[in-house]
């Protein structure tokens, strides 16, 4: 908790410096940054609308710093509807006084559903105008995980609620704030404690065309797969448990920007192509495709 | 008349749930429960490609995504006419299970503990935990200085009687860290053959595409040691204390009576025989389980489709406007009869037709430490000593089934997908039964309904006005305080509700 040592404080520093692709030498000045914080807490105000709580689960999965650490020496995590003791009327009422206070870091999980709002509603307000507030008084907004990203699963086709993204709802409402996005279904806990770490110390990481942060997202998986050899020898996998590149059992590798293959999942134990299943993109706007054009290509395959 | 009161949001929960209440001499003598959140997995999942089902299905819950995935594929396997090759059921059962510890240490630690156990006390601490310390040295801080919100998110919170004893306070707080450790390692573990979590990528219809080996299993064994002394020393016993700190809660939140179980983890190839039977448990009596009787109705739910359809011939249809309707929850009957699901329904339905008995004797062995019967557990406090228990049971079983497990043994057996086919999958996520009806038509998916454990448990009334299960618990709950209702809370987090799952 808040008296790690120094030398632990040092071995967090120079994880989380290449953890964020900073290179060793930012090292000290991570160090610096999570000293400062520990002093005083960065306000954080945690939305979740058209989700599955996956990416608060995925949240919980951090390590080194894990979410304790994180909550009691980085961050003030002001409302968090899983985690937050307060329930009902003090709920809404500490909602109410924190959004009016202004000034937090605005994470938002799930998609939006603008073109049905009573199809999600929180304390008897619909949720794209509770986000709608609270972005008004944000200092910056990070949008977690695929639906708050691009509408995810609830915007795909035959979207029954109007679903949409967090950057999309904002230019409808014509809301200008800084923000990020974080994509992944869900999105990787790293990725969003190094975002994080990254905006307060030292500002919004550079960012890509579609907002995410280059640190996690300037490479193809394909160009960082472990079976990347087997692509090269024209070794495919036919079927689910067979060895080789899963390309033609449907991988959607080349197509995803995202560094799971390298960073790997859950403490790093695995990853999807690792564990023999097709990349679905999960991190790509595009997730989860199209009707006809399915995750996985089983009935198209030679056999 | 009396009081009326709106409970909404219900925090500590999956997803968008609340609740309205209507209080006359300190009683709740009305109730109604409302899903607050509709996304159309059902709408969407039509006519794609039936493989997207395990993984689209598997995002309708970040909490139990593997249920979902795991039914997803029974009911595929079902249309195939496929069956997993032993080592794929035994990673099913082992993907599954870690699963369930890490919902269950989750649901009671982070979830459910926090209105029992007074976070407060930790100024209190005099010993010399690194830990301890370090949590009462940001505690002092935030109370002593001038944020406006100190010790989020543990406060503010409903005033109410905690805990007392500073000693059982603080071990609970103890644990509460130690849990949010436990529960990323069981996370882990179940990783190692997962590929990731949440949202598994393994899991495919005729096995999972992960290979095993044997430094994997060591793994897995190595993690399953660290979470099975957690269970024992701190979960199950910080369980049993926390409902003896509070012995009301075995009369307060009394469900319907009914319950239900579907049975999972299979322990033969055929499915045939399973650690958690199915079964009825209806009047105190036990049952076989038929699928045939379920029917889901919609008069009060926010859909225009027909009501009282059995699932295999289920629609979803919404219409946010519909008059009188308060919930998007279908009311999901079993013979017409509102049936509560989860841990304490399966350990029941266990209880009355577990063959071996081993079930009933570890049942049996903590009812005696408690000094209650069977009937006590249809109770708040009935509903997390069933979950305590068995996330026991099932850590204690993934021992066995780890070492059955063959290295490098077949996961997976190969299927082709006919044109027309239908499948169910029936399993049990951490919260109760689940269910997948599955058509395929012209190799698409036809129609896909879900009927998940939240919508049994939290549903509104039925066509005939039957409250649903958390409805009718609610009903003669005391309520001391109508502006800090925690005992209604209480109440409904001891079923551990997850309405994304539920509405989906």
């Amino acid at each position: 908790m808040a008296d790690i040592s120094r030398r632990t404080f040092m071995g967090l520093s120079l994880k989380l410096a290449v953890m964020m692709g900073l290179g060793v030498s930012a090292a000290p000045r991570i160090a610096e940054c999570l000293d400062e914080l520990s002093k005083g807490a960065a306000p954080v105000l945690w939305l979740q609308g058209q989700s599955c709580s996956g990416c608060s689960v995925s949240f919980l999965n951090a390590e080194e710093p894990g979410p304790a650490a994180i909550l009691t020496e980085s961050i003030s995590l002001l409302y968090h509807s899983t985690l937050s003791a307060a329930t009902g009327s003090v709920a809404t009422g500490l909602l109410g006084e924190v959004i009016k206070k202004g000034g937090y870091i605005l994470v938002v999980e799930g998609s939006i559903p603008a073109g049905m709002e009573e199809a999600c509603v929180i304390g008897d307000e619909p949720f794209a105008r509770q986000v709608s507030r609270a972005a008004k008084n944000a200092a910056a907004l990070v949008a977690l995980g695929a639906c708050a990203s691009y509408g995810g699963i609830p915007a795909a086709e035959n979207n029954p609620t109007g679903a949409m993204g967090a950057p999309q709802f904002l230019e409808k409402e014509n809301i200008h704030l800084p923000y990020m996005i974080l994509p992944g279904c869900p999105a990787h806990p790293d990725w969003l404690v190094g975002a994080l770490t990254h905006t307060l110390k030292f500002g919004i990481p550079p960012l890509d065309e579609e907002k995410r942060p280059k640190m996690f997202f300037s490479k193809f998986l394909h160009e960082q797969c472990p079976r990347f050899a087997d692509y090269e020898r024209e070794n495919f996998a036919e079927t689910f448990d067979d060895d080789g590149c899963l390309f033609k059992l449907g991988c959607l590798g080349p197509n995803t920007h995202a560094d799971c293959t390298i960073r790997n999942w859950n403490s790093g134990v695995n990853s999807c192509i690792r564990a023999g299943a097709p990349c679905i993109g999960c991190a790509s706007s595009a997730f989860p495709g199209k009707i006809a054009f399915p995750f996985y290509r089983k009935s198209e395959r030679k056999v | 008349m009396g009081e009326k009161l709106s409970i909404n949001p219900i925090t500590r929960i999956e997803g968008h749930l609340g609740v309205k209440v209507e209080i006359e001499s300190n009683r709740i003598v009305d109730a109604q429960s409302s899903g607050e959140m509709f996304r159309g997995f059902e709408v969407i999942l039509k006519g794609r490609d039936p493989l997207d089902a395990q993984q689209i299905t598997q995002r309708i819950c970040g909490v139990c995504p593997v249920s979902h995935g795991v039914a997803s594929s029974l009911a595929q396997e079902q249309a195939y006419s496929v069956n997993p090759p032993s080592n794929g059921r035994l990673l099913r059962n082992l993907i599954l299970a870690s699963n369930y510890i890490q919902s269950h240490i989750l649901h009671f630690y982070q979830l459910a503990a926090v209105d029992f156990i007074d976070i407060k006390a930790i100024t209190l601490y005099q010993g010399n935990d690194p830990l301890l310390n370090g949590l009462k040295s940001w505690a002092e801080q935030q109370i002593s200085s001038t944020t406006a919100f100190p010790l989020a998110p543990f406060l503010p919170r409903y005033p109410g009687q905690y805990l007392e004893s500073a000693e059982l306070n603080i071990l609970a707080i103890k644990h509460y860290l130690e849990a949010l450790d436990m529960r990323r390692q069981a996370h882990k573990a179940c990783a190692l053959f997962a590929g990731k979590m949440p949202h598994a990528a393994t899991l495919i219809p005729g096995g999972v595409t992960e290979r095993v080996t044997v430094s994997k299993i060591v793994a897995f064994q190595e993690i399953l040691k660290q979470l099975r002394i957690f269970i024992d020393n701190a979960y199950l016993p910080d369980a049993l204390e926390v409902v003896k700190g509070f012995p009301d809660y075995f009369e307060i939140g009394k469900g319907p009576g009914n319950f239900l179980a579907y049975g999972v983890f299979p322990e033969s190839d055929d499915g045939a025989k399973l650690l958690f039977p199915s079964g009825v448990v209806m009047d105190g009596k036990a049952g076989p389980f038929d699928a045939d009787k379920i029917t889901e109705d919609v008069q009060y739910s926010r859909y225009s489709s027909p009501s009282n359809l059995p699932p295999g011939q289920g629609q979803t249809v919404p219409d946010h406007a519909k008059p009188n309707a308060y919930s998007w929850l279908k009311a999901p009957r079993y013979e017409g009869k509102v049936m509560e699901v989860g841990p304490l329904a399966r350990l029941l339905v266990a209880y009355h037709r577990d063959q071996g008995g081993a079930i009933k004797s570890q049942v049996d062995a903590a009812l005696s430490i408690l000094g209650k019967t069977p009937a006590d557990l249809n109770s708040t406090s009935g509903r997390h000593v069933a979950r305590a228990l068995e996330c026991k049971i099932v850590a204690d079983r993934c021992a066995e089934w780890i070492a059955e497990v063959s290295p490098d043994g077949a996961a997976f057996k190969d299927f082709t997908i006919p044109q027309q086919a239908s499948g169910v999958g029936l399993t049990e996520a951490p919260r109760g039964a689940l269910g997948h009806w599955l058509k395929i038509e012209e190799k698409k998916i036809g129609s896909y309904q879900c009927v998940v454990p939240t919508t049994w448990n939290c549903s509104p009334r039925d066509d005939k006005g039957n409250l649903g299960a958390v409805e009718q618990a609610l009903i003669g709950v005391p309520v001391q305080d109508s502006k800090n209702p925690i005992e209604a809370v209480r109440v409904v987090r001891s079923f551990d509700p997850c309405i994304a799952c539920a509405v989906h």
